[in-house]
């Protein structure tokens, strides 16, 4: 049984531009997608800034209203009957707004409890196992301006789950955490999708994505361009090797002209700091490397690698090496 | 509605209206606009007027609490919404199953009770400082007026609030409804000192009939006709209000979920 269904989904945005002569600007965030989820599936939503990601979550959340297409959640229609698709669903958008932090964790807890009819008797039982599940164990009664940022996006979760919502959506909720902070953050979601959430993860980390997600769906520019099991994406890129080359200061017309020699499928950059890592996807394998070497033409270059693809491999070249 | 959800929405208010005020009284503005600023206009009321006796006196104490009244009600609660759209909360709050108009009657039951302290500041300056004797009329029936005037600044405010989910730029706009309303409700002088094409503008505000069913029973005659009469026309605003506000909200969160306005500041 499919807990979401989205058929066609379009939405728009609308910006007034100028003050005497009003121009109005349109932009397509989510253009035509349809996807459905499984009861107690994990499903991956993955895409570079601006891809209609958090456009797609809204919309499930009751928060936007689409301009076209039909979206329900549980059976039940978003836009016609928002407040009880609110009882069944739970979110998370990513950073550390979204909590009161003049107020402690419990009073936030309690507040949104309430709000969501959890009936006190419970929530008084509820609020302390939730504290605990998420790390929070004798912090609750500090107020929030003092939490660390991992611990505000822990009791976000907390917040989600006061009344044990059958679906949750994750938007981007490792956003910012120290790789400790994002670890623990990824378990607690393992134990939600052990006890049969259906679960939405939207995520720039594609590692994220393939540990955590049943399918993923690759989303660019407002349309889905890929959608299927980890595995399955990954063999997308079977046929290719990435060699991975570290180099310090390289400019993006050098980048270019790499993408255009005839043998490369797609080329990305990572920058690290001082250093760029510039991976390129190609058939060749290790013989492609002195004709990449070449085009970096006596540039400074540290360690070069060639490599099986992952999944991040396969989703940049699904959204076309941009990334 | 069925009764059982009545409890829930109640039990809610009080929710809102506790976490509100734990969380606004960390807010250094908070205590500016219920307690300084009452007090502030209550000092220079009182020095102008000391010569006209302890009635008169009487009638600064609960303007001036009206004005208490009316800033917190324009200010926090009208605030509130773009302090939640700040903090990242108002899209949480919307998505909840609880509706909207419940949480703000919660936010403005809080604002309003609170800022009943500067009537309570206010007497105690008027007492202790300026040392009057301060008789109220009809004791009973002032209770009965606040109690009344309560709601009907709670139900004005419902109105007000859903202007803010959209329309950003109204904060702008709040100065120019504050001190307008002091004098057209007469909070610290009777009406009938301004012109007479201004009357009728005054009838339609809650705020002056609340002002004229407390002043009535702390410093007039304690008519219980004239005071039942106040309570009717605030009963009946609050009925009207209640009903525009329904509908507002209605309009307001749904034209916001149409402009993704609910996270942009």
């Amino acid at each position: 049984m499919n807990s979401i269904e989205v058929k066609n989904l379009k939405r728009i945005y609308r910006a007034t531009i100028g003050v005497i002569r009003r121009t109005v600007k349109e932009v397509i965030a989510v253009d035509d997608i349809s996807f459905e989820i499984k009861e107690g599936e994990l499903f991956g939503l993955l895409g570079p800034n601006g891809a209609g990601k958090t456009t797609t979550v809204k919309v499930l959340a009751t928060l936007l209203i689409p301009n076209a297409g039909e979206v329900k959640v549980n059976g039940l229609d978003v836009v016609k009957d928002a407040n009880e698709v609110r009882k069944h669903i739970g979110f998370i958008f990513g950073g550390e707004r979204g909590l009161y932090w003049r107020l402690s964790g419990v009073d936030n807890l309690r507040y949104f409890a309430s709000l969501y009819h959890v009936d006190p008797e419970v929530s008084k039982k509820r609020i302390p196992y939730l504290l605990e599940l998420v790390g929070l164990k004798g912090r609750g009664n500090e107020r929030v301006q003092g939490y660390s940022r991992g611990m505000k996006q822990r009791l976000h979760v907390a917040r989600t789950l006061l009344h044990d919502p059958d679906i949750l959506f994750l938007d981007e909720p490792t956003i910012g955490l120290d790789p400790v902070g994002a670890r623990e953050f990824r378990e607690v979601i393992r134990d939600l999708q052990s006890e049969k959430k259906t679960i939405l993860l939207t995520t720039h980390y594609m590692f994220e994505a393939d540990s955590l997600c049943d399918r993923v769906a690759v989303i660019d520019k407002g349309l889905i361009v890929a959608m299927d099991t980890p595995s399955a994406l990954k063999r997308h890129v079977s046929d290719l090797s990435v060699v991975e080359v570290e180099t310090f200061g390289v400019a993006p017309k050098v980048v270019d002209q790499i993408r255009e020699l005839s043998f490369v499928d797609a080329v990305s950059v990572r920058d690290q700091g001082q250093r760029q890592l510039i991976l390129v996807q190609t058939p060749l394998g290790a013989e492609a490397v002195p004709a990449v070497m070449s085009a970096l033409n006596g540039m400074r270059v540290g360690r070069v690698t060639v490599r099986e693809p992952t999944l991040e491999d396969a989703y940049v070249r699904l959204v076309g090496g941009k990334e | 509605m069925k009764f059982k959800n009545l409890i829930v929405y109640w039990r809610t208010v009080l929710m809102v209206a506790e976490i509100t005020l734990r969380h606004q009284w960390n807010d250094s503005f908070i205590l500016f606009a219920i307690i300084v600023q009452p007090m502030i206009i209550a000092i220079l009321a009182l020095f102008m007027l000391r010569g006209l006796g302890g009635d008169y006196a009487m009638y600064v104490v609960v303007g001036s609490g009206l004005t208490g009244l009316w800033s917190s009600l324009l200010f926090i609660s009208g605030n509130s919404i773009n302090n939640e759209r700040r903090e990242g909360t108002l899209e949480s709050l919307v998505a909840v199953p609880t509706p909207f108009e419940v949480i703000v009657f919660g936010k403005n039951l809080a604002n309003v009770v609170q800022s009943l302290i500067s009537m309570s500041s206010s007497y105690l300056l008027a007492a202790l400082f300026f040392g009057y004797t301060l008789k109220m009329v009809s004791p009973l029936l002032f209770v009965g007026s606040v109690l009344i005037s309560i709601f009907a600044f709670i139900s004005f405010g419902l109105v007000i609030a859903p202007l803010f989910i959209i329309y950003r730029g109204i904060q702008q706009w709040q100065n120019a409804m504050e001190f307008p309303v002091y004098i057209l409700a007469g909070f610290l002088f009777p009406i009938a000192l301004l012109p007479a094409w201004t009357t009728p503008v005054s009838y339609v505000l809650p705020p002056y009939w609340a002002a004229r069913a407390l002043h009535e029973t702390s410093t007039g005659a304690g008519d219980v006709e004239k005071v039942i009469f106040a309570w009717g026309m605030m009963l009946l605003f609050s009925v009207i209000d209640l009903f525009l506000a329904s509908k507002l909200f209605k309009y307001m969160l749904y034209k916001a979920r149409v402009d993704a306005s609910l996270e942009t500041v």
